[in-house]
């Protein structure tokens, strides 16, 4: 009786020894610790639910930015783009390169080789494609290469013959191939790539990190419109002068961008092998020109700014100049005093000498070096040329740099440097880049303003009376100077061989663009009187770009003609002046002007 | 004792039923689903195949728009000639325009003015 069952539910009295009562406490134990257990389990599943119930509210409410990844990559999949490489744009979003996607044809000899005969292959492959060598072809099917091309960029209809020839070994791979619409126009500012599309020169090279790695679209400060006129327009007058090369930039004188830029000879960027050669060289940005007298804009700012002279002083011109085995001489001689005005006007050898002399070598230098002349231009290009000047800048380097000879810069240095004498003193690093509004340009103060507004007027005068007639526009005020350089040929100046420019800008009351062409070589023809010279060659270039490119961007003509520009009062008046105010020491002697 | 094994047998019909209902709703939804899928897919194809479609006529319409080929077809068909500075004016202009002459009609009782 003592021991009785477990199993027993009724308990006689007797039977609660201690012993029993402990293991029925450690049977309720259990049962306590299993709904314990229980519990927590279930309050756990109920935690869980409530985790899902809100993620489900989650999802519902701020949709697949919450979701997981896999499922923002089979929707993110339509976003891919379909080429890897980016555009390149112009500044109002026209393409300008783009990349297509292609077919590119491969072999797998050894599969090839199961299949049969490689010259069978071959001369069927030859048949769909007649523009293939045999022998070549054969070599890569006997190869042995797991993976050598055939050819590469095929079109859908050559992919198909392909394909229907049912060759076994022969495979397709997507490709992308670099197209440029517009072909030569913009050969030199974008460039090209190689076969595996990967930038080569221009802006291709340049950006061939955003381009090619990261896929974006670069957008250029170029403007299509005025690239195409600039180019049309220069080829032309390569054409007429039969010139050995031109080059063209225009650009916006108060932010600094670039709107075109054409350096011919050029080259087809569709077709690589075009750029190989004289062709591929950036006369714009690489080439560096003895300028000539385009430099005497320069000369004449920082002879104004630095107080040296007023516009109504001068210098004598009435006898050449003759220093150590030099003579410096008039083209356009007038053999008398000439104002500072004059000076620029009749293009004045002598008085630009006098005046750089008068400034001091030392200013010159400091002053060119403000106007971006004596560095490498800093644009977007890996195509850039450094200035030459000489090392030792003597009184006969100061004379000579004062019209442009015996320092050669590259186009764009004089387009930048002529920017900043007349868009108020400020210089403004050339750009390829678009600038936004967002970001206001800042440039450095390299003159006073009332300087800049002195030389509008001067650049006006030029164009008004004197050697830049040609590249006047009715209505449109434009100012510029002429240059003309004789090339230096195996160490001697070439009187047949000119280096001929203009560098116009417009509206002269308050210039927006400028404009300039230098022509390499031109000679001169009937038309001209046989001048090649930059009055001549240029500047009509000059005047046909901004005839063209003003109605373009709206301009309104001014239509009250040069009388009003004559009366004093009006921005553009200078004054007249007939006495000689300044002399200046050369070889030691003072030569006074003549009354 | 009998109500509480009727209550619990309803619940179990109850809940049955409900467990069989939502597995209909689950099934259909499943193949909506499904279908769904196989829709976006093909839409996503199409959408890439137009978006490729896209990007090639966009640098056909970049060599279709070139200047200098626009430049001619003008010069072949049309009778017009680029814009000349004398033809741009400004804002002022307006003033210059001679004004029409307005004439009354007398047939109106009103006497409006036509022009």
């Amino acid at each position: 009786m003592k021991r009785n069952s477990p199993l027993q539910t009724e308990i006689p009295f007797e039977a609660l020894d201690p012993e029993r009562i402990r293991m029925e406490s450690a049977r309720k134990q259990a049962l306590d610790q299993g709904r314990t257990r229980l519990l927590v389990t279930g309050v756990m599943f109920a935690l869980a639910f409530v985790v899902l119930g809100g993620r489900l509210v989650e999802l519902t409410r701020h949709g697949k930015d919450g979701a997981p990844k896999w499922q923002a990559m089979s929707t993110s999949k339509a976003e891919n783009p379909v080429v890897v490489r980016g555009d390149v744009r112009d500044r109002n979003g026209h393409i300008l390169a783009t990349s297509l996607p292609t077919q590119s044809l491969y072999v797998d000899s050894r599969e090839a080789l199961k299949g049969g005969d490689a010259a069978e292959a071959a001369d069927k492959l030859i048949g769909v494609l007649p523009g293939l060598e045999r022998k070549k072809i054969i070599d890569k099917i006997e190869g042995g290469g797991r993976f050598v091309w055939i050819e590469r960029n095929l079109t859908p209809d050559q992919v198909w013959a392909v394909n229907s020839l049912g060759l076994p070994g022969f495979g397709f791979r997507r490709e992308e191939r670099r197209v440029y619409p517009y072909g030569p126009t913009f050969a030199h500012i974008i460039g090209y790539t190689d076969v595996d599309g990967r930038g080569i020169s221009g802006v291709e090279r340049t950006f061939e990190g955003r381009l090619g790695n990261q896929g974006e679209n670069i957008d250029l400060s170029i403007d299509m419109r005025v690239q195409s006129i600039l180019h049309e327009e220069l080829v032309k007058t390569q054409k007429r002068f039969n010139a050995l090369g031109a080059a063209g930039v225009v650009m916006d004188v108060n932010s600094g961008e670039i709107i075109a830029m054409v350096s011919l000879p050029d080259f087809d960027p569709n077709k690589p092998a075009s750029a190989l050669g004289e062709s591929g060289f950036n006369r714009a940005t690489k080439g560096v020109y003895e300028m000539g007298s385009t430099f005497k804009l320069f000369t004449t700012a920082m002879a104004l700014d630095t107080g040296t002279v007023k516009l109504t002083d001068g210098y004598d011109a009435s006898e050449p100049i003759r220093i150590a085995r030099f003579t410096i001489n008039d083209f356009h001689a007038k053999k008398r005093w000439l104002s500072v005005p004059e000076i620029l006007v009749y293009s004045s050898n002598i008085g630009a000498a006098k005046m750089a002399l008068d400034v001091g070598a030392k200013k010159q230098k400091e002053y060119l070096a403000r106007f971006g002349l004596l560095g490498a231009s800093d644009v977007e290009l890996p195509e850039v040329g450094s200035p030459l000047y000489p090392a030792r800048w003597s009184d006969i380097s100061t004379m000579t740099i004062s019209y442009g000879h015996g320092i050669a810069v590259s186009p764009l240095q004089v387009a930048t440097g002529v920017s900043a004498l007349i868009n108020g003193g400020v210089m403004m690093p050339p750009t390829l880049m678009k600038r936004t509004g967002a970001t206001p340009p800042r440039g450095e103060r390299v003159l006073e303003a009332k300087t800049s507004v002195a030389m509008r007027s001067l650049m006006r005068l030029v164009v008004r009376d004197g050697t830049g007639k040609n590249a006047n526009v009715k209505g449109y005020l434009v100012g510029g100077k002429t240059g003309t350089a004789e090339k230096q040929v195996a160490g001697k100046y070439e009187k047949k061989a000119l280096i001929s420019s203009f560098v116009g800008a417009f509206p002269m009351t308050n210039p927006r663009y400028v404009v300039l062409v230098v022509v390499d070589e031109p000679k001169g023809i009937k038309a001209t009187y046989g001048y090649a010279t930059g009055g001549w060659v240029s500047a009509p270039t000059v005047k046909n770009v901004i005839k063209r490119m003003g109605p373009l961007y709206g301009f309104v003509p001014d239509r009250r003609g040069n009388e009003a520009e004559e009366a004093p009062g009006h921005p553009l008046h200078v004054p007249v002046s007939t006495g000689p105010k300044r002399t200046a020491m050369v070889n030691g002697n003072v030569h006074h002007a003549a009354y | 004792m009998s109500m509480r094994s009727a209550l619990l047998r309803h619940t179990t019909v109850l809940f049955l039923l409900l467990a069989g209902g939502i597995s209909m709703v689950l099934f259909s939804v499943k193949y909506q689903v499904h279908d769904l899928e196989a829709k976006y897919t093909r839409l996503s194809g199409e959408l890439e195949d137009e978006r490729r479609a896209l990007h090639v006529l966009r640098a056909e319409w970049a060599t279709l728009n070139d200047p200098k080929r626009l430049e001619e077809l003008a010069s072949q068909y049309l009778d017009m000639g680029p814009i000349a500075p004398r033809q741009v004016v400004g804002p002022d202009a307006v003033l210059d325009i001679p004004l029409r002459e307005i004439v009354f009609d007398d047939t109106k009782p009103s006497g409006e003015a036509v022009q």
